[in-house]
């Protein structure tokens, strides 16, 4: 009975949450919201039984990524006049209510769904017996599936080497024809 | 009132556990919020008795009630109730629900964060075993890390919030120390981790018996002091309210409730780091020489033993918070970038090789509990 | 009682509203942020396949989205700070060069 109404809660917070992120006009209440969302998320990890990753979601998305996507909003600055976009045409109403019908029809399709995939042995009994969710994962990781584990670290170098180069000023300014060429088209297209 | 206490005990031992342990959660929560929000004013007092001490003057001690000025303590007394009931100016063109929404990111995660730290063993009363921290998480080292985290929102929604140029650089300098310092203060703990072999607070402070856990890991300690400052921007590392640089940084539009807000986040993150700092390195609620048993014994009662550890744990917070105010009367400020490349191009490597060197030598004295 | 079909069709809802986000949104921050709402819809099918097959895959397999999610958003946003610095907008209405 308490698992259902703390399901529901959770649930409904996280739908709400993520309806909010999409339907703000301002980018900071947007990311406010998806760091509700991924909190939310995270307590439905922990609901689940996996600790592990609901204490990784929390450090990593709500706690690095989410600030480093509000620092690139804040560092931007945005004109707030500049976010208003044209009301919605007949043709894009058209496509986001047969989106939505179309997303009901698969979560309908979903919730009636059979599990046919085979089952392992790794049960809650079972985890807590070989050490708790923690170490069982980490043994995992270190053991299975060591290489998509070190692949994953050098994945994070390239990122941040990536992200450093494409971010940083470019030393040569344009000048005369090149820059006057692109300021024109960007001026045309407001 | 014709509730004997047999029928009461009766009755008690009928109920679901689930629903006593629910309670005693409602309780412990209860003592550790009071304990933790009395924190702040006693602080409030101590940053200007102390400094005063050491800088050989006296300080505020002139703030009464009939009469009795026991040492000033009520000046914090004085300042709350000045700061409550002063007139709250928010800025025209602030965005207002972010401007009200930080102070909660500040004050939530810190008083989150202290329900996982154990305060004493935990105690056996009635046939129940009731842990003595509030909530008893089996990735307790994971779950700190990731709510502390949390506190860089309050700040940068502050600085962005307040719609001010100086705001906004305060909060975003803040905010970058923060999640710069988050770092090596996790990879620091880590070499914890493999010493003592579990993520679980309650087992590492009962690990920490024999030895306490600064003395196994040194450098750890050194690294999670010096990130500890860092993460709750206290002297040295205070850029973010430079008192003297940019007006009050982020806090420049905040007013008297608001402002209040923040530091009692602010204390309480001291406080909730300093029981921390306690519990992985100085062996939590542990007396030196003196076990739980011994404890039990002289007191009789196992709910006693505990509380005489909470006690002891207090002590051992209260150390460090005196530290706190110690390093920030002595110690001048750091310049933003003598701050980033301090930790980055220092502390992140000194706290990597802390966690290879903690590793090999477990491996090689086949020391490790893992 | 909580069954995987709850956690499926949570996790397809969650995952609908940032398909609408990333189709509807002219805003590239909130498009990303769409894109991140949705990869953590898929972590929540992951993490309750994982609980309702009794097996550790699901969990692993969230722990790399994770890590790859990060990467992706960290050279996305140096791609908007440098889209911004060279068209001065983010609104993709005028972000049109490879157009046609």
């Amino acid at each position: 009975m308490a698992e259902v109404i703390v399901f529901y809660s959770i649930a409904s917070l996280l739908v709400f949450c993520s309806i909010m992120v999409v339907t703000r006009k301002n980018p900071i209440a947007s990311a406010i919201y998806l760091v509700g969302a991924l909190f939310l998320v995270a307590a439905v990890f922990a609901f689940l039984g996996a600790d592990f990753v609901a204490a990784i979601q929390v450090l990593v998305y709500a706690g690095a990524i989410m600030v480093l996507f509000l620092f690139v909003i804040m560092l931007l600055n945005i004109d707030p006049e500049l976010l208003k976009s044209p009301p919605m045409t007949a043709g894009e109403a058209a496509v986001l209510i047969l989106t939505i019908l179309s997303f009901i029809v698969i979560s309908v399709t979903v919730f009636k769904g059979q599990l046919v995939a085979p089952v392992g042995e790794l049960t809650t009994q079972e985890i807590a017996k070989n050490g708790g969710n923690t170490a069982v994962i980490g043994l995992a990781l270190f053991m299975k599936y060591v290489w998509p584990f070190e692949l994953a670290s050098f994945l994070i170098l390239l990122a941040i080497v990536a992200s450093v180069v494409i971010a940083k000023k470019d030393k040569k300014k344009l000048t005369g024809d090149q820059a006057d060429a692109e300021r024109n088209m960007v001026g045309d297209l407001r | 009132m014709g509730l004997s206490l047999e029928q009461l005990t009766g009755w008690l031992a009928g109920v679901d556990e689930f629903w006593i342990q629910l309670a005693a959660t409602i309780v412990k929560f209860i003592v550790v919020l009071l304990i933790s929000l009395h924190v702040p004013p006693l602080m409030v007092w101590a940053e200007r008795r102390i400094p005063a001490l050491m800088q050989r003057r006296k300080g505020p001690n002139r703030v009464g009630i009939f009469r009795f000025r026991l040492f000033g303590l009520m000046q914090p007394l004085a300042d709350t109730i000045k700061l409550i009931f002063k007139e709250e100016v928010v800025p025209d063109t602030a965005h207002k629900f972010f401007f009200h929404l930080a102070p909660v990111f500040v004050i939530f995660p810190a008083l989150l964060v202290i329900t996982a730290v154990p305060f004493g063993h935990p105690v056996t009363l009635g046939g129940y075993i009731f842990p003595m921290s509030v909530t008893r998480v089996d990735v307790g080292f994971l779950f700190v890390l990731a709510i502390s985290s949390i506190a860089v929102y309050g700040i940068s929604l502050a600085g962005w919030a307040s719609n001010n140029k100086y705001s906004l650089l305060g909060g975003l300098r803040a905010s970058a120390q923060m999640i710069s310092y988050e770092i090596p203060l996790g990879m620091s703990l880590i070499p914890i981790v493999l010493i003592y072999g579990t993520l679980d607070l309650n087992e590492i402070v009962m690990q920490q018996q024999n030895v306490w856990g600064v003395f196994l890991a040194p450098i750890s300690f050194v690294l999670f002091v010096v990130c500890m400052f860092a993460e709750t921007n206290r002297a040295p590392f205070d850029m973010a309210e430079g008192e003297s640089e940019i007006v009050a940084g982020y806090l420049t539009e905040y007013g008297t409730f608001k402002f209040s807000a923040f530091f009692l986040g602010e204390y309480v993150g001291m406080f909730t780091l300093s029981c921390l700092a306690a519990t992985f390195f100085f062996g939590g609620w542990q007396i030196p020489f003196v076990s739980y048993e011994t404890l039990v014994q002289i007191s009789g009662s196992s709910l006693v033993a505990s509380l005489i550890g909470m006690m002891v744990l207090l002590v051992k917070a209260a150390f460090f918070m005196w530290l706190y105010i110690w390093v920030r009367w002595t110690l001048p400020r750091f310049r933003y970038d003598q701050l980033m490349s301090l930790g980055w191009k220092f502390l992140l490597p000194l706290a990597l090789a802390n966690v290879v060197i903690t590793a090999a030598v477990l491996v090689a004295l086949q020391a490790s509990r893992l | 009682m909580i069954s995987l079909h709850h956690y499926l069709t949570l996790a397809t809802v969650v995952f609908a509203c940032g398909v609408l986000g990333v189709l509807f949104r002219r805003n590239l921050l909130i498009i990303m942020m769409s894109v991140e709402l949705m990869l953590n819809a898929a972590n929540i099918a992951f993490v309750g396949a994982s609980t309702a097959l009794a097996n550790l895959d699901g969990q692993i397999m969230v722990f790399f989205v994770m890590t790859v999610a990060a990467c992706e958003a960290a050279v996305g946003l140096a791609m908007v700070i440098a889209i911004y610095r060279r068209y001065g907008t983010i609104m993709t209405d005028f972000l049109r060069t490879l157009r046609g």
